[in-house]
């Protein structure tokens, strides 16, 4: 049984059909990559998981059990953490303090807490300098880290990381992708991007998600092979026509 | 300050043509224990506007239902006064998570508009409800102390007012402990930065701004409960504190804990000397003064917004 199933999902914004009837499963241990352009519904698709966004129809399993409908303060609970889109780390606390919260799901006493988000440290060495600094100070990179540390501090089953190279510099970018490789040593990923040749070189499976529909999903090398596919979503075009 | 008869054997210092520094030391000492006044309503407002984005209009009411519970417990019934004082917050605490049921919450997914009008429309529903109970008269409270106060050099020492800066100085630091220094502090902080994030991380929102609204209306209460033996208990004082407290927070920066507490303080510092050396009639006008000076030159206030916008 997949650790999340996801039949026919729907969700509507007012008038707008967001999602169309989008089914995907995520196994146990793997990470899995949602590929597609601006608006065709990757983040939204993270937010109906995560019970930010509720959804109109269909079914989100996770580990066997509905969780559509439930709020993101439940869903947390029973170990899925989503990293949002764009950091969302908190400007006016600290570094340390921002992870420290992402155990908010957990109840552990606080000096626990401040081990384990020292611990943190070691998986992202390049922010421990910053740990008294305030959110607001850091870099996309830096803050990058710390919303994927903090993530990780909810002891998630399932992470679910939207965009993470957003915005980066490349080699930053291939720094948060070493991260994800070492995070799925342990933690199930699903990871949403737009940088298709990143997301797949992490990926056990990728799916592409078109204007609200899932058109196609398989292997990376599947992926890669379909023609009309790396033409239009995965960077390839520039590629054929140089 | 530190002999007071050595001071009083000196000649007077003059700081200004005809204003003694013994004077101005007593304004001084009115003029920070009304301003803590002020500090306290003005923290209650900045605490509901940082975890809700909404300015709460019913917040000087909070001080003023809290001074009738005061009459209630220790004038009509007769009750003891650390007994009345203790029920009267309880009774604010009450009257805070009724407010976040009856009158936020309803709202939360509305806009700030229709929350703003809900709490208009509290605090007249507040202040006539106790109007239909106790009449237009004013109340007396007395003080907590059977003293009246000491003399400390040139200055005299009202009991009240250094009872009012006591219980201030000791909030202050309660304050910026349970914020700086306990997970719930920073759970509430990272709620009144980002909700969605803070609930993604799994902190129940609603139990964070129920614990805002409940610290806030005690807040609120406790401003009222000390400051009433001073002024009248009448179904006016809240909106003239919460008036003065709301420009005690645009001037120390919306938003701003630190800003609320200082604004509060210059505030009453401000209108104190504006009485006593300028025209006393116009004291309310000179705290209004002050504040449209702010909103032309320095809108952000003393201490601006540092966080709310950078993000």
């Amino acid at each position: 049984m997949a650790l999340l199933q996801i039949n026919d999902l729907i969700v509507l914004y007012g008038e707008i059909e967001a999602l169309r009837g989008v089914s995907i499963s995520v196994e146990e241990g793997q990470v899995v990559t949602l590929l597609g352009a601006n608006g065709a519904g990757k983040s939204t698709t993270l937010r109906a998981i995560s019970g930010l966004t509720k959804p109109a129809a269909g079914e989100i399993l996770f580990d066997g059990q509905s969780i559509a409908g439930l709020g993101p303060e439940a869903i947390v609970r029973l170990g899925i953490s989503h990293v949002p889109e764009g950091r969302r780390v908190f400007p006016g606390l600290s570094v340390k303090e921002n992870i420290m919260l992402g155990a908010s799901n957990r109840r552990i006493g606080k000096s626990e807490l401040s081990r384990e988000a020292d611990a943190m440290f070691d998986l992202f060495p390049d922010i421990r300098a910053f740990s008294n600094a305030l959110g607001w100070t850091l870099s996309g990179g830096q803050l990058q880290m710390v919303a994927v540390a903090r993530g990780l501090m909810a002891k998630p089953r399932l992470l679910l990381l939207d965009e993470p190279s957003l915005g980066l510099a490349p080699v930053i970018v291939q720094a948060v992708f070493r991260i994800i490789s070492e995070i799925r040593r342990n933690t199930t990923v699903l990871l949403v991007e737009q940088n298709a040749r990143m997301g797949l070189s992490v990926a056990d499976h990728g799916y592409v998600l078109e204007t609200g529909r899932i058109v196609l999903g398989g292997k990376p090398d599947e992926l890669w092979g379909n023609e009309a596919i790396r033409a239009a979503y995965l960077g390839g075009h520039a590629k054929v026509s140089a | 300050m530190a002999c007071g008869k050595a001071i009083n054997n000196r000649r007077p210092k003059i700081l200004l043509p005809g204003i003694s520094m013994d004077l101005a030391l007593q304004l001084l000492f009115t003029g920070i224990g009304i301003g803590a006044v002020y500090a306290l309503v003005a923290l209650g407002f900045v605490l509901i506007f940082r975890a809700t984005n909404v300015v709460n209009f019913a917040q000087g009411e909070f001080s003023m239902v809290a001074a009738y519970l005061m009459v209630v417990f220790a004038v009509d019934l007769g009750w003891p006064y650390w007994l009345s004082f203790l029920l009267a917050l309880a009774g604010m605490a009450l009257l805070g998570a009724i407010f976040n049921l009856g009158v936020y919450y309803p709202l939360r997914h509305r806009s700030f508009l229709p929350v703003i009008i809900a709490t208009i429309g509290a605090s007249i529903l507040l202040s006539n409800s106790v109007l239909a109970i106790y009449g237009p008269q004013p109340q007396v409270l007395e003080g907590w102390f059977e003293t009246p106060g000491i003399q400390l050099g040139p200055v005299y020492l009202d009991s009240q007012y250094l009872l009012i800066i006591a219980v201030t100085i000791v909030l202050v630091i309660f304050n910026y402990w349970f914020f700086e220094h306990t997970m719930l502090g920073k759970k509430l902080q990272a709620t009144s930065q980002d909700k969605e994030m803070a609930s993604l991380l799994g902190i129940s929102v609603s139990t964070m701004i129920m614990i805002t609204f409940i610290y806030s209306a005690v807040l609120g209460g406790l401003a009222g409960i000390l400051v009433a033996p001073v002024l009248f208990v009448s179904i006016q004082m809240g909106s003239t504190i919460a008036l003065k407290a709301f420009a005690a927070t645009i001037i120390g920066g919306f938003g701003d804990v630190t800003g609320a507490i200082i604004g509060g303080l210059a505030l009453g510092i401000i209108e104190t000397f504006g009485a006593a050396y300028i025209s006393v009639p116009y004291k309310d006008g000179f705290a209004f003064l002050v504040l449209v000076a702010f909103l032309v030159f320095r809108p952000q206030g003393i201490f601006g917004e540092r966080v709310a916008e950078k993000a």
